[in-house]
């Protein structure tokens, strides 16, 4: 075998030693030795295999063997971003393309004083002390309750960190325009690996809404994204997380956020797209009288694999947590939904509710669904359920006394089973395209009604 | 135009409805009142199509359809028109397109070609002013936190969305004061016409008050026992239906 004059690494992470120096231009040169102590971690473990606890569902053979180059540039028109997927949303958004900043396809707005929305490179510029107080320390797991904490994708990501945004809010700011943090992928070159990097920091009071973007342009990619979330005192964020990865794609993704005294946190997390698809969503409630929402709308069709982990630590009283994950399944898709919940030992007074439901549109698709509650508090209302399910009857017979047919009927209910979390997004162009995307993906595995301009 | 004869019917294996016969023609309001439990949402349901209830004998039919023959969808179709007497919600689904879906469905279902989204959100634009219902609803989910009287309305909306050539109300007076009973009432009254029949099911005499039947019919124990014009409603407001079942008892035993 001629592997070293071969120009495609064999395995993820396997050509670190060849892209350090390149990786080394970016950012100050202390990120080296984090780099370097991150891929260090990764090697140590490599690439998980459904022997490990917390990949148990997820084939990630392709990893392996998939020949993935780290990230090459690529073009995208302004045409083509805002023609997409996803369409063009009314908002300040800072693009990458490939991983890499793409000012041209940006679209800057006059945000209010203070507020920083750049790059992770211009970011060291400008609030080096933000960065350095919290990149790189608020995803990992290291130290919290659990005893299958898996932070190998982090530690990849970290390795290869280089270009990647930064969101700022200082002290008593609200951003009333949305931002959307758009990664435009496009391996028209072979196999591409991306390594986005996000962190979003919010000081006391501040208030805004993350639009995080995946969307998939060509190609096989491989995405392992990041993201990390600070909320300190009352501060309130809503962070939409949309994948729409192309359908041969690989998405892992990590968001870390960490809550101070009463913050809100909505995390959306949309996913339509990808071959492989595994989000970690955790959050680590680290002050009293917080809100936690966390929602999830899930289609998979094909050969889809669509993996959410999400885990809450109530590390303090008084809070509350609130989830809703929603997945519909047709063909041959396979879903993973583990919903971790701790409860720390001082967090008396927790409210935390977790339901998921799941839809399989036939024979063939299947999810594995495990809500995992370890409590060592005794004053705490925790509750969980899970459905498999059954479209309800009343709902398709009202439907079908207005006339509409028993096909349609279902479809429509399908439809409603997902919508109903989009509902919750309150930036209204991603909701409005959201909602159109998951009709078109509907209508291609199942009989519905013509949309047109209806806003069903 | 709506013709029920000896209709029989039963739902987990208890039969609730035991020879029902009933003529609706044209231009009529025929009220069907009774106890609880006298089989009056069984009897809208039967004739809706819904699921679980099976009819054991005798026959519906509307025009020369002959419903039981029918799923749900299709006795839409056909003209008639069920309004709930618990709305369903439906998260996720605005009302402009569930409405948008089921009236292309009866049209196309009749060979007519669909509307266009302009003529649609007219025709329900102005549906709605009359029904004196917010726009804003048109938008929204359908029925999701909505209230009872909301929900009442919606159904009555409906129905004058979908112009039926019968219109079924199971009980649309239960739950509302008597503001939302007049808008209620108000919106039925508003869809009489020469063409269409109504089969209004009510416990009370309340709403006939504002919705004027031409014919009262009693309901006991899954038969008509009595029918009338209107003044029956009257009698049995102020007699209750105790009097009706002393007179069956009496009738029974002679």
């Amino acid at each position: 075998m001629t592997t070293d004059l071969q120009s495609r690494p064999r395995g993820i992470g396997s050509d670190y030693e060849k892209v350090r120096k390149l990786l080394g231009s970016y950012g100050p040169e202390r990120l080296e030795e984090l780099r370097d102590e991150a891929i260090r971690a990764f090697a140590a473990v490599g690439i998980p295999t459904t022997k490990d606890e917390e990949f148990k569902y997820l084939p990630l053979r392709v990893l392996e063997e998939g020949q993935f180059a780290s990230a090459y540039g690529a073009t995208v028109s302004r045409h083509e971003a805002e023609s997409g997927a996803i369409g063009k949303i009314e908002a300040a958004t800072i693009a990458f393309v490939n991983g890499q900043a793409a000012p041209e396809l940006s679209h800057p707005y006059v945000l209010p004083g203070g507020v920083f929305l750049g790059t992770l490179e211009d970011g060291f510029g400008v609030i080096a002390d933000v960065l350095d107080e919290h990149l790189g320390k608020i995803a990992t797991l290291a130290g919290k309750l659990g005893t299958t904490n898996d932070d190998r994708f982090v530690q990849l990501n970290t390795a290869y960190l280089s270009e990647g945004a930064v969101l700022f809010v200082p002290k008593g700011v609200v951003v009333e325009t949305p931002i959307h943090i758009q990664y435009l992928n496009r391996a028209d070159h072979g196999p591409c690996a991306i390594y986005p990097r996000t962190l979003i920091v919010l000081e006391a009071d501040a208030q805004a809404k993350v639009v995080e973007s995946h969307v998939g342009l060509d190609g096989i990619v491989f995405s392992n994204a990041v993201t990390e979330i600070w909320l300190g005192h009352s501060a309130k964020l809503e962070h939409c997380k949309v994948q729409i990865e192309g359908e041969h794609s690989v998405h892992i993704a990590k968001v870390g956020a960490h809550q101070e005294v009463g913050s809100t946190l909505t995390s959306n997390n949309v996913n339509f797209g990808g071959k492989i698809v595994r989000n970690d969503i955790d959050v680590f409630l680290g002050g009293e009288h917080t809100e936690t929402w966390l929602n999830g709308a899930n289609v998979g069709s094909g050969e889809q694999v669509v993996d959410n982990h999400t885990r809450i630590d109530h590390a303090m009283p008084n809070c509350h947590s609130f989830e809703v994950y929603k997945t519909v399944l047709a063909d041959k898709a396979q879903g993973v939904f583990n919903g971790k919940i701790f409860v720390y030992k001082d967090a008396q007074k927790t409210d935390a509710k977790q339901t998921n439901q799941a839809l399989l549109l036939s024979p063939t698709a299947a999810i594995n669904t495990k809500p995992q509650l370890e409590i060592f508090a005794d004053d705490v209302k925790c509750t969980h359920g899970a459905s498999i399910g059954q479209l309800r009857e009343d709902a398709l017979f009202y439907l079908r006394s207005r006339g509409i047919p028993y096909a349609e009927a279902r479809s429509l209910l399908v439809y409603a089973f997902v919508a109903e979390v989009l509902d919750k997004i309150t930036v209204p162009d991603l909701r409005d395209s959201l909602e159109r995307m998951l009709f078109e993906k509907l209508r291609s595995v199942s009989e519905l009604p013509p949309a047109e301009e209806t806003g069903a | 135009m709506l013709e029920i004869k000896n209709l029989h019917a039963r739902v987990e294996g208890r039969e609730i409805l035991r020879g029902i016969d009933l003529s609706v023609g044209a231009g009529e309001v025929h009220a069907i009142m009774g106890p609880n439990g006298s089989g009056k949402s069984t009897l809208a349901s039967v004739i809706a199509g819904k699921p679980e209830y099976e009819v054991t004998e005798g026959s519906i039919t509307l025009g020369d359809a002959d419903l039981l023959e029918l799923t749900p969808e299709e006795r839409a179709a056909e003209g008639l028109f069920l309004a709930f007497q618990y709305p369903i919600e439906i998260p996720g689904v605005s009302n402009t397109y569930f409405l948008r879906a089921a009236l292309n469905s009866v049209r196309k279902h009749r060979g007519e070609p669909e509307v266009s989204m302009t003529e649609f959100m007219k025709h329900i634009r102005s549906k709605a002013a009359a029904m004196d219902m917010d726009q804003a609803m048109l938008s929204r989910a359908v029925n999701e936190g909505f209230s009872g009287g909301e929900k009442k309305r919606n159904e009555i909306f409906q129905m004058a969305v979908l112009e039926p050539k019968i219109a079924v109300l199971d009980e649309t007076d239960s739950g509302l004061d008597i503001d939302a009973l007049k808008i209620v009432a108000d919106g039925v009254n508003a869809l009489r016409s020469p063409e269409r029949g109504f089969v209004v099911i009510t416990h009370y005499q309340r709403l006939l008050n504002y919705i004027v039947p031409d014919f009262v019919h009693v309901l006991v124990d899954g038969r008509i026992v009595r029918s009338g014009g209107k003044e029956l409603a009257l009698q049995l407001e102020d007699q209750g239906y105790g009097f009706l079942e002393e007179e069956l008892a009496g009738q029974a035993r002679s």
